[in-house]
């Protein structure tokens, strides 16, 4: 274009190419809200969201970036909420009955977030039991109970949230039986499959998302600045619907915007799928380095990362790439049975965690985790990342740690 | 294992982003300034119908704090109200939050765009006997006319019977930055609970950068938004925890759109960006002057702000009289125009319908690099396009 600005003042820009995937690139800043301010974009966006899908493994539906995956699953709440009570719209929640979301205890924090934002209440999210194993997955049957309970209660349930790849654990829900009960039931099984997608890129681990392709799952949350290491934002929301459900939900038809009587297609003008107006290009991230890997070099990134981990010695192998550990310092090696171990060692991630800020060797997390004190948390996602800095990693926090 | 540059950094807590987090302090700190309060609190975020999401959110938490545990069902039917020259986020959140399209009640305005307070007046008593008015939301820079509520008067009504006010100055908040036009917002330091400014509009930061700045220092926001999860948020680390500002916020990981600003704000100062804002509107003003010596161009209003709307009116439909004939005829003309415009690639305009009136030209003057040249070539360009029409 070779006016300066938009009619609406946004100007195309040259942003210098720092942090996306490769060389310089020339980005602009269109908003994105119709074809005719950003065309190369929204079709970018329709091209990249069904590749998406392909791996899910529908041939057809719908969807839109958002700001995060904490945003598509509000979207998936809201959208869930509308198509099983439209009236809600327009009537808001103070005309429903008193709903409620199921998930598990080990879902991402948004889940709740999203239930206070949307009206619903942190109260009416019902977090449902995982094993008692390491793996950290929402148990079917119990599932199953809650539902009933809430029944029994006079709530209405519309939404289960299954997590695949959870935060801390990185445990994948078993998305066939809980489908199972979705189904029995008539609830929307949303998958926030925000960490775990990108596992669908891999021939070898796509089966941890097994019965993602179910219909009862009408939603997934799929983040691709997580594993794939496309630069922050970049969150797809993809709906199973074909029937306009997303347009239903949220548009609005501003006539400053979505005129109808545009010279040009207008389902083109995508903007009014979302609760956003201006959009940044998230799409294009993923795209650019799409075409420069080739979908083998993403899964090959998948793939490679899962094997580092599983390589290294003496650690429990997890299911996916959250690596979770203590570092038991030489003091309290062999004293298990004694009564403030686990108090002492619930110190022991924070104390490190000081040293390593403060001498700038590395960052990592820790936290504690249902009954289990501070432990330290690895997640491993970039491709530069080698045995080498693994073995720093590990070096490090023996030498931090050596004398507490 | 951290990857380096900003790009990459997820500003949940201080410890993964303590530079940025630390600017976004900074920066809500000098806009609250602006605002002429003397504290409080805010947050960046994605866009500004998500700050007006925000707003609304925190003006309900206010109201009643159960609703964040408890939900909307079964409780009276909460009202906000906002002019109908509002942005279309208003009642896109309204139905998000759980309140609903059809309690957001649209406040008549008058001529010149701008809400009428004493129809709002009207409105609240009437909805205070049957339903629970909690906010009213007066917009500073409307979307398609650029006008200005009235807030002086409309923080007295909502001052009287105890509703949060919030400003969406998304569009003009950024006449704060100027001497010469913040008369504009005159009345925002007082009983207003919330704005929305997004300095990615008229200070052209790279999208997005968008505020939502709060009157409050009793940590309402993260009261309303923290759901203080164990991963992130833990009360056991080794620096001062009120730094980890994520808690604050619906999202998980953000972006640090702060800085964007910031940085200008360091190259340009206080001055540059006051010059950016002066620029804009004399620019606008030219055109305005222009429009009103062309034949064939109408302006539908004199702007306040850098809204410049007008017809053109082809020499064929000159001469017609003032009636519905002209008036649906001439509503084909910018479609027409900017169908032509878009396939010739010498410009993009956009056009609307807007209460009432056929659709019409919306030329919105923001950036420094948009010269008088450009207004004429702007001009010059409509007659070629439409001299045959």
């Amino acid at each position: 274009m070779g006016f300066p600005t938009s009619p609406l003042g946004f100007p195309i820009r040259r942003v210098p190419s720092m942090g996306y995937p490769r060389g310089g690139v020339c980005v602009c800043a269109p908003p994105r809200y119709t074809f005719e301010v950003a065309p190369v974009f929204v079709l970018m966006e329709g091209v990249v969201l069904a590749k998406l899908r392909e791996l899910v493994g529908w041939s057809s539906g719908d969807g839109i970036f958002a700001p995060g995956g904490s945003m598509c699953n509000m979207y998936a709440m809201n959208v869930a909420r509308f198509q099983r009570f439209p009236e809600c719209r327009s009537l808001g929640m103070a005309a429903l009955p008193r709903l409620a979301v199921f998930t598990s205890c080990d879902s991402h924090y948004s889940i709740e977030k999203g239930a206070a934002f949307l009206g619903i209440g942190t109260d009416n999210v019902h977090l449902v039991a995982t094993d008692e194993r390491w793996e950290g997955k929402m148990i079917p049957e119990e599932l199953e109970k809650e539902i009933q309970k809430a029944k029994a209660e006079g709530a209405e349930p519309f939404l289960v949230c299954a997590t695949c790849g959870t935060t801390v654990l990185g445990a994948f829900d078993p998305l066939g039986a809980i489908a199972d009960v979705c189904e029995r039931h008539g609830l929307w099984l949303h998958v926030d499959a925000a960490w775990g997608g990108s596992a669908l890129l891999s021939s070898k681990h796509r089966h941890l998302l097994a019965g993602i392709e179910r219909s009862a799952a009408h939603s997934v949350t799929w983040n691709p600045h997580k594993m794939l290491t496309v630069g922050l934002q970049c969150s797809a929301f993809l709906l199973r619907d074909t029937s306009g459900l997303l347009q239903r939900c949220f548009g609005s038809g501003a006539t400053y915007l979505f005129q109808r009587d545009k010279f040009y297609d207008m389902s083109y003008d995508t903007g009014d799928k979302t609760p956003q107006c201006g959009r940044r290009v998230d799409c294009f991230k993923l795209w650019l380095l799409w075409k420069a890997i080739g979908t083998q070099g993403l899964a090959q990134r998948v793939e490679y990362l899962a094997e580092e981990v599983k390589r290294r010695d003496g650690f429990k192998l997890p299911e996916f790439i959250n690596l979770c550990f203590w570092f038991v310092p030489p003091s309290l090696r062999g004293r298990e049975s004694c009564p403030d171990y686990w108090s002492s060692l619930g110190k022991v991630a924070p104390a490190i965690k000081e040293r390593m800020m403060k001498k700038g060797s590395m960052m990592v997390g820790y936290q504690p985790h249902g009954t289990r004190v501070n432990f330290f948390r690895q997640i491993v996602t970039s491709p530069a990342v080698t045995r080498a800095d693994l073995d720093f990693f590990l070096d490090e926090i023996e030498r931090l740690g050596w004398d507490l | 294992m951290n990857h380096g540059g900003f790009f990459f950094s997820f500003r949940y807590t201080y410890e993964v982003s303590p530079v940025f987090l630390l600017v976004e302090e900074a920066v809500i700190k000098k806009m609250i300034e602006f605002i002429g309060w003397e504290e409080g609190d805010g947050i960046f975020n994605p866009g500004g119908s998500v700050s007006n999401m925000y707003a609304m959110n925190l003006a309900r938490y206010k109201f009643c704090p159960e609703i964040k545990e408890k939900g909307l069902s079964g409780l009276p039917r909460l009202v906000l109200f906002t002019s109908e020259e509002c942005h279309y986020s208003m009642k896109k959140a309204a139905s998000f939050l759980g309140i609903g399209t059809e309690n957001v009640y649209l406040i008549k305005t008058d001529e010149r765009g701008k809400m009428i307070p004493e129809e709002l007046e009207k409105q609240v008593q009437r909805a205070r006997k049957e339903s629970a008015p909690f906010l009213v939301c007066a917009t500073a820079g409307t979307t398609v006319l650029g006008a200005f509520d009235p807030l002086d008067k409309i923080a007295d009504i909502c001052e009287k019977h105890g509703l949060w006010l919030h400003v969406d100055a998304s569009w003009g908040g950024s006449a704060l930055i100027s001497r010469k036009h913040c008369r504009l917002l005159h009345g925002i330091h007082r009983y207003v609970n919330s704005v929305a400014w997004n300095p990615h509009k008229m200070l052209l930061a790279g999208i997005q950068c968008c505020a939502l700045l709060v009157k409050d220092n009793s940590g309402l926001l993260k009261k309303c938004y923290s759901a203080k999860a164990a991963y992130l948020f833990q009360q056991d680390k080794f620096y001062d925890v009120s730094y980890d500002t994520g808690d604050k916020s619906i999202q998980c990981s953000r972006r640090p759109d702060a800085f964007k600003f910031w940085l200008m704000w360091k190259a340009l100062g206080t001055t540059g960006l006051e010059e950016r804002v002066n620029r804009a509107l004399a620019l606008a003003r030219y055109l305005v002057e222009e429009i009103k010596k062309r034949e064939g161009f109408q302006l539908l209003l004199e702007p306040e702000y850098a809204n410049v709307c007008f017809w053109y009116i082809p020499p064929s439909l000159r001469k017609m009289e003032d009636g519905p004939e002209f008036w649906q005829k001439l509503h084909q003309v910018a479609p027409i125009i900017k169908e032509r415009m878009m396939k010739k690639g010498s410009m993009m305009l956009g056009y609307q319908p807007h209460q009432g009136k056929v659709n019409f030209f919306r030329q919105v003057v923001i950036s420094p690099q948009v010269s008088r040249e450009d207004m004429d070539f702007l001009l010059d360009e409509i007659e070629l396009l439409a001299k045959d029409l």
